[in-house]
């Protein structure tokens, strides 16, 4: 693929977390999602056409009605259906927030981790922008307090391990890969059918506002 | 053939779980299939015995530490199932829970046990993976089984820290796979090792500081631990006793294989420390923790931290600490698991899982009430039980190398001998509410927890050969 797309796809994943990060709507940062899971479709497609091994094109279709296309529709119709339309806020302020980004960005981005981002020498910048998107999904995963982002943020770690080991080379066999694709499909199902049930017990998806366990 | 009989098997039980319109009939199979998995395994054992290592497909593969919880986990689900009949059936009586739960419980129960055998058998760390991340789907909804709000925080807790952990895990994975440096393979645990020498030092560490963090989510290490106390009193006891007594154990081994690798490539002695590291702030947290306990599941379910600390301590310090911990977590598999089975009878009995509203336990329902305090005794390490030698093993094996590590254990486990005595003694030894009567008990509630123990009791004065040569076989293997 050509390296300047690359750049435009692993600037795309990125991005697309700092935007959930800050943005306050629901609906946004499900099509943030949604955009950043096409990403990491076209990349599985481009290592189609580049190996021409149908697995690949089957895995870059199940990636594709999977992430891009069920797992945005059942969180967009959550939302539709009990009227989700602001995300619950962050336990940090947008501030602190922003430093956070800066720091783990860095971070991913120091000499500490220099052997994993230079896996593959001429892919070192994607790697380590990879890197620095997994360490901010799971920042997003513990800063969010809604169960909405929380899935999100898992949802985006995960893509972000995807396009780690796609430029690492580190892709998996045809088989396990479509494994771990319906296990993920599972998982969105079994935490939609969750946030569903949070909402209709405690009204609410902010869940550090749900206290029930404290007896 | 034999894994695939209990996976046709297992399947099958799940399947009638959802279609059969009897109770019976569903109860009938779910019994069937819990007997045919352990049937299956001991003939696993016995090829594992014969063969060093059984892999009839690529897929699978058992040697003798997959044996080893594989015969566990078996043991432990039959006497879930059997318990769970008649636990289902008092609490449908009661109203707690209609005949469409049962059937979702026996379901879910069976696919449970399938992922948890899965994750023991599969061959390749990807495959591993998956079906770990299968526990986590199955359970979830017997977590939250009773749709109190409670259950449903505790459920959702489990199923985002336990996820975004084994993410994490799933990462440390994946670097491994860096010494391959080729196609896509379907690499299996020992490519994977012959492959250990080629891969980077720093990125080995990395990996299993990921893998660490990761599956160490699952078995409960602290600070990963918090869903443990949450899911583990707010799941139906059988599922309490299956989370606590075997699937820490299933999460363990992966940690082991992958220390094993970790091992060749850097060393034994980075993955021993951070063990260690791990094992001892679990054992720090659970003993101040079970002192401000109000709750007796919550108490049971520190324990099992506790005692992971403990297994995870016999591994760092190596050489008689892993035998020792090895034997720990099979004696605490069945001791944890008749516990748990034990609360549930206080549970039918009292409705509450609170410590407050539990008192004179011996005289509502004395059969419960010595099995758990026996169960206590095994857990805690009183002799004769074979825990009290485990612990010994582990901290003689420790006190040359780390004795400061060893001595601060020690003072910990007498902090948590009087925390968790406090708390029994008041649920046992007090007067019974005056409403309270005592009733003879459901031999079937019963039966499981004393089989339990009995065999807890019997491995503490007897190993059978074929154990001893399996425990020596992963010794030998491993190399620790």
């Amino acid at each position: 693929m050509d390296t300047s797309l690359l750049q435009f796809l692993s600037g795309i994943i990125f991005l697309s977390i700092l935007f959930q990060h800050l943005t306050k709507k629901n609906f946004s940062a499900v099509i943030a999602y949604g955009i950043q899971s096409l990403a990491i479709a076209i990349m599985l497609f481009d290592s189609f056409l580049k190996t021409n091994d149908n697995s690949l094109l089957c895995i870059f279709l199940i990636v594709l009605i999977v992430k891009v296309i069920l797992a945005p529709t059942f969180f967009i119709k959550l939302i539709q259906k009990h009227k989700l339309t602001f995300s619950a806020s962050t336990v940090l302020n947008v501030s602190l927030t922003l430093i956070c980004l800066g720091t783990l960005t860095a971070v991913a981005h120091s000499q500490k981790f220099l052997p994993l981002t230079n896996i593959v020498p001429e892919y070192h910048s994607f790697l380590s922008l990879s890197f620095a998107a997994i360490f901010i999904s799971l920042f997003l995963i513990i800063n969010r307090k809604g169960a909405l982002s929380q899935t999100l943020g898992i949802l985006s770690l995960e893509n972000c391990i995807v396009a780690f080991s796609i430029f690492a080379g580190l892709e998996q066999f045809p088989a396990l890969q479509i494994g771990i694709i319906v296990n993920i499909a599972i998982w969105i199902l079994i935490a939609t059918i969750f946030i569903s049930m949070i909402y209709k017990h405690f009204g609410t998806l902010d869940i550090t506002s749900i206290k029930s366990l404290k007896d | 053939m034999e894994i695939i009989i209990i996976i046709v098997s297992l399947i099958t039980a799940s399947l009638i779980s959802i279609l059969a319109k009897r109770r019976g009939i569903i109860e009938f199979f779910s019994v069937i299939a819990s007997l045919v998995a352990l049937f299956e395994s001991c003939i696993v054992i016995s090829k594992v015995l014969s063969q060093g290592v059984y892999s009839p497909f690529i897929l699978f593969s058992v040697d003798s530490l997959g044996a080893i919880v594989l015969l566990i986990i078996c043991i432990v689900y039959f006497a879930s199932i059997v318990y769970s009949i008649q636990y289902l059936r008092q609490e449908t009586a009661k109203n707690i829970i209609g005949l469409t739960r049962a059937r979702q419980y026996f379901a879910l129960l069976n696919i449970f046990l399938l992922a948890m055998i899965l994750a023991i058998v599969a061959n390749n760390p990807i495959f591993a993976w998956i079906t770990i991340e299968a526990t986590t789907l199955s359970t979830a909804f017997l977590i939250s089984f009773y749709n109190k709000p409670s259950a449903m925080e505790a459920a959702w807790k489990y199923l985002i820290i336990n996820s975004t952990g084994l993410l994490l895990g799933f990462f440390g994975t994946l670097l491994y796979f860096t010494a391959l440096q080729g196609k896509p393979i379907f690499a299996t645990w020992d490519i994977l090792f012959s492959n250990a020498l080629l891969l980077d030092p720093i990125i080995a560490k990395i990996a299993f500081i990921f893998v660490l963090i990761g599956y160490g989510t699952k078995v409960g290490f602290a600070p990963m631990h918090t869903w443990l106390p949450d899911a583990h009193s707010k799941a139906p006891a059988p599922v309490s006793a299956l989370l606590s007594g075997v699937l820490l154990n299933v999460a363990f081994i992966t940690i082991l294989r992958f220390k094993f690798i970790t091992d060749a490539a850097v060393g034994v002695e980075f993955a021993q420390k951070l063990l260690i590291i791990f094992g001892l702030l679990s054992i720090i947290i659970a003993s101040f923790i079970i002192f401000t306990q109000k709750n007796y599941k919550r108490l049971l379910a520190y324990s099992s931290i506790e005692n992971m600390g403990i297994v995870a301590l016999g591994f760092g310090f190596g050489g008689l600490g892993v035998l020792a911990a090895i034997l720990h977590m099979i004696y605490h598999a069945f001791a944890k698991s008749a516990l748990f089975l034990s609360a549930g009878n206080i549970f039918l009995k009292y409705g509450s899982t609170k410590i407050i509203n539990i008192k004179g336990v011996l005289k509502t329902i004395p059969a419960t009430g010595v099995l758990f305090l026996i169960g206590f005794f095994a857990i805690i390490g009183m002799p004769p039980f074979g825990i009290f030698l485990t612990k010994l093993f582990i901290f003689s094996a420790g006190i040359a190398s780390h004795p400061i590590i060893t001595i601060t254990v020690i003072i910990l486990m007498a902090i948590l001998f009087i925390g968790f005595l406090k708390h029994i003694s008041v649920m046992f030894f007090g007067e019974k509410p005056a409403d309270m009567i005592k009733e003879k008990e459901n031999i079937w509630l019963v039966a499981p927890p004393t089989v339990l123990l009995a065999l807890i009791l019997f491995l503490s004065f007897y190993q059978p050969h074929f154990l001893q040569e399996l425990i020596n076989n992963v010794i030998l293997k491993y190399e620790f």
